[in-house]
């Protein structure tokens, strides 16, 4: 083995036979050269020894590299099944609130059958009676404190109004104060004359519903109404099962 | 006429051998990749069975198929080698050395088969040659290692390899040489010392 240089295509053509790059007649020629040339055969052998451990140096940065990709494939899977995990405690949680926070079976057939009175129609020109014409107009509109506001000067006027009565206690219930609603629907309930009783007497079953009074939503005669008495026979049969 | 070892990778009985053995041969990555997966899981479940960790099971099983490549690469294994069996030995193996060494002194190994017993292959020498050629390896600065490594191991051409670097082909040429005679002046010096110390 020489000590010195080793030129350039000398070099290329050790490495075009070691990587067998080399036709039948380039190798043989080469044998050939190998057979009378000890130093070439040592630079084959020093030769083939470098580029083997180039090509372990390869190896190990493929192997690092198909580990590092198990590895993160691993990890990947992991997270995946802990995230099954994570989405399967928030179902339970989710479904734990919603089992502890759902509307109790009265507020459900209230909400399911209570539909706010849409009011009286109003004529502005032609009324009357302005005033409350006004409060309905407001009533109407959905702003129920206002028009409690502007009928409840008419109601001290008139307190046994049975109109100014209903349509107040209307508002009280289009705005969930059911409680506040009761003792104006209750007088109109006992009010066999007025035109108002078979729809006070239908509010204040729905709201003694709501705020859990069973029994005294039972007996509230409403069963044998042609309006109401369906609704309130199944609403019934539902609050006894 | 004196016939010499052949080259690499021009054994007479590529086309016989199986597919593994001439990925191996070709450095095909797919063919490690297939060998990962297919052997690891096995390898893996002997190391954790016997105090080691996932890491640890990794280190032998990397050094284990390098020692696999390498006995391919010199034509060391029996044609029909099971490489699932190799594997599993050498890396055993490995890992009983760890096992055996102070830092583990006193771990309780698992015995579950006759190849835990000893190190009956011949893969030391081999071991030993992984080593020297490592060291070789390690003499290279990163510019050699991404060129050499190109050329030699993943078979790329020069042409290839110059696109890929954005230099041209004959930049990479030169580079290539100078850096394997870098190796050579290095493995020269080691052979003198060797000289000299004898």
């Amino acid at each position: 083995m020489s000590n010195g240089a080793l030129d350039r295509p000398t070099f290329e053509a050790i490495e075009s036979y070691v990587l067998d790059r080399m036709d039948a007649l380039e190798r043989e020629a080469f044998e050939q050269r190998l057979a009378g040339d000890a130093t070439l055969r040592a630079e084959v052998e020093l030769e083939r020894e470098n580029i083997r451990a180039v090509e372990l140096g390869g190896v190990a940065r493929l192997l690092k590299g198909i580990a590092a990709e198990d590895g993160a494939q691993a990890s990947g899977t992991n997270w995946a099944r802990y995230l099954k995990y994570a989405a399967m405690i928030a179902v339970l949680i989710s479904g734990a609130i919603w089992w502890s926070m759902r509307p109790s079976l009265n507020e459900r057939l209230f909400a399911e059958h209570f539909t706010a009175d849409p009011g009286l129609p109003v004529a502005m020109s032609a009324t009357a009676d302005p005033a409350f014409a006004d409060a309905m107009v407001s009533y109407k509109e959905g702003n129920y404190a206002e028009a409690r506001a502007k009928w409840s000067p008419l109601l001290q006027a008139e307190p046994m109004n049975d109109t100014l009565l209903y349509y107040i206690a209307s508002a009280h219930m289009a705005e969930g104060d059911a409680r506040a609603a009761e003792p104006m629907l209750a007088a109109l309930a006992n009010e066999g004359a007025s035109v108002f009783q078979a729809k006070a007497r239908w509010f204040l079953f729905l709201s003694c519903v709501r705020t859990g009074e069973t029994v005294k939503a039972l007996a509230i005669p409403l069963d044998a109404d042609t309006t109401y008495g369906e609704r309130v026979r199944l609403i019934k049969a539902q609050l006894q099962e | 006429m004196l016939r010499f070892v052949p080259a690499v990778e021009a054994t007479a009985d590529i086309a016989a051998s199986p597919a593994w053995v001439t990925g191996l041969r070709r450095n095909d990555a797919a063919t490690v990749r297939a060998l990962y997966q297919k052997h690891f899981p096995a390898i893996k479940q002997c190391v954790l069975q016997n105090n080691g960790t996932a890491s640890d099971a990794q280190d032998v099983f990397q050094e284990a198929v390098t020692v696999l490549w390498m006995s391919v690469k010199e034509g060391r294994l029996v044609p029909d080698a099971d490489p699932g069996g190799f594997l599993y030995r050498v890396a055993k193996n490995k890992w009983l050395d760890v096992v055996r060494s102070a830092a583990h002194k006193h771990m309780k190994v698992v015995h579950n088969d006759q190849v835990l017993d000893h190190r009956a292959d011949a893969s030391d020498d081999i071991e030993e040659r992984i080593a020297r050629l490592r060291d070789v390896y390690d003499k290279l600065d990163d510019k050699c290692r991404t060129v050499l490594d190109q050329f030699y191991f993943e078979r790329k051409d020069l042409a290839t390899i110059a696109t890929g670097m954005g230099v041209e082909e004959e930049s990479i040429r030169t580079i290539k040489y100078r850096c394997m005679m870098k190796l050579r002046a290095f493995r020269k010096s080691i052979s003198g010392e060797d000289q000299q110390a004898t």
